[in-house]
This record gives C-alpha cells, structure tokens and sequence, in this order.
C-alpha cells in the first residue's frame, strides 16, 4: 500500500519487504462493570497507512486507543506498538490526542510544550516550528485557560507533533469545533499525513474518515465488524443517474447492453448500475450509438453512511 | 532529574502553591509573635521563648501544627493533575505510574527542605536577635529538631498525597487526609494501649517533634508511652516508603 502513498517508487517487490507493522493488537478486550466496551478486538496498522476507526458514540473507540496508549487497562488481549511492548522507548515514537487537550490552565500555551518535550525527550528548539505549524506563534504566551476551543486542539495537534513522532493518534480531532475549525484541523492533518507518517484516526464522521483515511475499521458495541482498505470497503458499485426524452426506447436499449448490472426507471430518470471496469462514458456511448441523446447523465457514489449502515445491518 | 524539571515547570507559576507558602510562613511568625506576648507571672514570655538552643524544639513543635497545610498543598497538586487530565497526558507522553509518583514523592522533599529551610532562617532570626546565648553550642546543640522535622513534613505530605491518588477529588482527599490525622487516628489511639498505638502512624510522625516540657508534664500526670524522636525517624521513613508504594499500586491498577 505504500506505492499508492509514495507513486515513484515503482518496484512493489522490495516495498513489500519494507511495510511493516506498526500497531498489532490482539484480541483486547475491556468491560466496565457489566458493560463490555470492547470485545475481543484485533486489527494491525501498517507503516504509512492513515487508518480510520470508524463507530458510533460508545463504540468503544476511546477505549481502544486509550488501552493501546496506556491510561486503560485491558481486561484481557495484548497490542504490540513496533513489535514491542509499550514503554518509555515506544511512546516516545507515538504522539497522541486522546479525547480532549489535556493541559495546565494557569500555563502559557508555550510553557504547556515545555513540558511535554521534557517528557518526550524534545529539544526546546522544536517548540517553535510545532507551534508556526498549528498557527499559533502570536498567541503562544497567552494562558491555555484563555484559548478558544480551536486554539486548544491546535495547540493539543502541536503537542503531538514534538520530537517528530512515527505515529499520530488521533481521537475525534474535530469535535466540538466550528466549521472553520474543522475544515482547519483536517488540512493539518493532509498535511502531516503528507509528510508520510502513520495515522490512526477515531471518528464518528463518516465523511472525515472517507476523505482521510486509507483503511478502515469499523466498530460497533466494541466490536470490529469491517476491517480494510476504504475502497475495498466501499466496493459498492456507483450508482449512474440517466434521463432523456425517449425514456422507453432507452430502457430498451439497456436491456440490450451486456455491461449493464440493474437499471430501474423511476418517474423521469433512470437509475443503473454497471459491471466491474465500464464508466458512465461507456453507457453515454451506446445511448448515442443507438440514437438517444441523454438529458442528464450523474454518477452516484454510494456514500460510507449508506455503506456502514449496511454493514452494520448485517452483522447484527 | 528530569521529573524534578517538569515538577518545577509546574509549580512555579502556580499561584496557589506561593498562596500557601505564605500563609505558612505567616502563620507561624504569627504565632511566635503572639507566643512572646503571653505573661505569666508578670513577666513576658518573649525572654523565655527566644532561647537558643531550646528555641528549635519550640519551633518545630510549633511548625507540626501546619504541617496539615502542605498536605493540602499536595492534595491540590496531585488532584489537579486528575481534573486537567494531564496524569492521563503525561503516561501517553512517555511516563510511567511510578515516575507519576516519583515525581510527586519529589515534590513533597522539596516542599519539606523549603518548610525546614523557613524554620531554619526563623529561629536564627528570632534566636539570635532576641536570645542571650549566641554560643556555636548554643546554636547547634539541639539543631537535630530540623531535620526531624524535616521527616515529619514528607510524612505528613506523603500521606496527602496517598489519599489524594486514592479519592482524585480535591475536597473529599483534604476531608479525609484532615479526618484521619485529627480524628479518626486519635480516636483510635484512645482505644488501644499505649505500646500498641505508639507505632502508629500519626503518632510516630507527631513523635519527631515532642511537645517542649512534655518530661515535666509526665512528673505530674501519668506519663504516655511515645516514642524518642530517634526512636521514631525509622518507623517514619518505613510509613513514607509504605505510602508511596500505595500509592503506586493505586495507579498501576486503575485507569486513568
């Protein structure tokens, strides 16, 4: 997968010898009294991927990455972060965001990195590029009490970035924000992602995951229900919408047309969808082959929100 | 070091730490002040109080009292760092439960140096501005005090802070850290016999500084069993080393 991320390199061969595992988790589970959040979880993040963990609220999203970063207990299961179990060495190559910007009120947003690259290890020297980066140069000695809610997860994105981690873990970063903010958060988030850095990203969006996102894994009440790459799980085949003057002699064309899956007519449009390998083009083609000049001619994509519900009305 | 670093990061800006310090500090200059104002016999105890080295004894049997507010201190601490959530931030950053509690556990000698280090400019002050001995034996003889009192603070400290990682709340830990020490364990100390109760925690930390004239008070009532200061400095450390762990294994088997 990493020759989609990086198009020059073009020997898949050695690239595969190279992709390894950055997160391995095994069968974890984790209940709170009687509930059971997570249930028998196991999914492997691959270097260089963007993965999405796609779920309602009470999933069991948080608690997953809240076991995998170590502020949860597992009732049962193991994760291995680099092979590795966690430690020091292993956190050290992980910046996270776990729920809400966690920092001192009373703290400048500056004083608030200090602290966190002496935990890390950083040098004082990458607080400012991590912070220009967030967009908060100017107000970086202002006390984290007196920042909006953006500047918070701005200034919580910048603390992940120090010491220049491997891998991101983001959990819900846009939420709680307005428009701007969120269309903000994302663009920082291409923007590392660029940089070539593994990603694991919770959400409850669906459109933030499709847009972001390489793989994915679908929760529901603690339980992984789809598990892959995002067009792998979204192989639902576009719907195309057509319409025309001469609505019967078009039906009777399509029934003619070998690359045709399904067509319905509904009031003054059709609705079809084609084989593997054939585009709308092909259709428009063969209408103006056999004489019909189409009106409207519109791809659907089937959207992930349809895609998941069908997913999760399968499995339970 | 590094966790004395990021503690000191902290702690510096943070008003209500120096609210406390002062209220500390102003208390007991307070209370030596108003200590030399009492007459008896028509004459003022201020001669009488200012005496080094006996002075140091005084002090720290004084400075006991307030060692209930660095207990707070640290309840404060350790409880915000539940409420920020930042206790949560700084494992998924890279520290582990027990550098958590070891640098809370560095905080608290900290805390304790600078209480001892306020006594110490305290009675050198008072002792040698208004006392008549200023002899080197007069100065150093019964120095000893300090650094029982020293042990006395971190162990008070130490078991703010075990509660305070228990409860998470601030109001509740100071409730129950102030419910033990002055209620529950004295209670407790009338009910068990004198050999017995003598080991017990608040009391062996009350041990490390003995009321002044407490030898005299015996010649007159019944003498209580207590432990010498030397006696109880290595209990004290024992019960500092046994509330640390607590408060380890509190963290390691909960989440945060």
């Amino acid at each position: 997968m990493l020759y989609l991320l990086r198009p020059h390199f073009s020997n898949l061969q050695i690239l595969i010898r190279h992709v390894t595992t950055i997160l391995d988790i095994n069968k974890l589970s984790k209940k709170f009294g009687a509930i059971q959040a997570v249930d028998q979880l196991s999914l492997s993040v691959e270097q260089g991927s963007i993965y999405g963990i796609l779920g309602p609220n009470g999933s069991g999203k948080t608690t997953t990455l809240g076991m995998v970063l170590d502020v949860i207990r597992p009732s049962s299961g193991s994760f291995k972060w680099f092979g590795q179990p966690i430690s020091h060495q292993t956190k050290r190559r992980i910046g996270a965001l776990l729920e809400t910007p966690n920092f001192y009120p009373y703290l400048t947003g500056r004083k608030n990195l200090e602290i966190i690259a002496a935990i890390k290890g950083a040098a004082p020297s990458q607080i400012n590029p991590v912070l220009d980066l967030v967009g908060l140069g100017q107000r970086q000695h202002t006390p984290f009490k007196g920042f909006s809610l953006g500047m918070k997860q701005r200034l919580a994105l910048a603390a992940t970035l120090l010491h220049d981690p491997e891998v991101l873990v983001f959990d819900e970063p846009t939420n709680g924000l307005d428009p701007e903010g969120i269309a903000e958060v994302r663009e920082l988030i291409r923007r590392v992602a660029a940089g070539g850095k593994t990603i694991l990203l919770a959400s409850h969006l669906l459109d933030e995951v499709e847009k972001v996102c390489t793989h994915v894994a679908v929760l529901q009440q603690g339980q992984l229900r789809a598990q892959g790459r995002v067009d792998a799980i979204l192989s639902a085949k576009d719907q195309i919408i057509i319409s025309t003057q001469d609505m019967p002699r078009a039906l009777a064309v399509l029934q003619q047309l070998p690359f045709v899956a399904s067509f319905q007519p509904e009031r003054d449009t059709i609705r079809l969808t084609l084989q593997e390998d054939y585009q709308s083009s092909d259709v428009n083609k063969a209408m103006f082959e056999a004489g019909i000049v189409l009106s409207q001619l519109v791809v659907r994509r089937k959207s992930l929100e349809a895609q998941f519900l069908e997913i999760i009305k399968a499995q339970s | 070091m590094n966790l004395l670093r990021i503690e000191r990061y902290k702690l510096l800006p943070y008003r209500t730490v120096w609210i406390i310090l002062a209220i500390y500090a102003g208390l007991l200059l307070l209370l030596l002040y108003a200590g030399s104002q009492i007459t008896i016999n028509g004459q003022t105890l201020e001669q009488e109080l200012y005496q080094l080295p006996e002075l140091w004894q005084r002090l720290t049997y004084l400075a006991s009292f307030f060692n209930l507010l660095f207990g707070i201190l640290i309840i404060v601490l350790v409880t915000d760092e539940y409420s920020f959530r930042t206790l949560r931030q700084q494992v998924i950053d890279g520290l582990s439960r027990a550098e958590l509690v070891l640098a809370k556990f560095y905080v608290i000698l900290g805390l304790a140096a600078l209480g001892t280090l306020i006594l110490l400019v305290v009675g050198l002050y008072f002792g040698l501005l208004h006392g008549k001995s200023h002899s080197a034996s007069a100065i150093f003889g019964q120095i000893d005090a300090l650094p029982y009192f020293f042990v006395q603070a971190a162990g008070y400290m130490t078991l703010a802070m075990l509660f305070a990682f228990l409860i998470k709340r601030s109001g509740l830990s100071i409730i129950a850290f102030i419910a033990y020490a002055k209620i529950v364990e004295p209670l407790l100390h009338f009910r068990l016999p004198d050999h017995m109760d003598q080991y017990m925690p608040m009391k062996v930390l009350g041990s490390l500084s003995p009321m002044p004239g407490q030898d005299l008070l015996d010649q007159l009532t019944t003498p209580t069993l207590q432990l010498s200061p030397q006696q109880a400095v290595l209990p004290a450390i024992g019960y500092i080393g046994v509330f640390c762990l607590l408060s380890y294994y509190t963290l390691k088997f909960k989440d945060l």
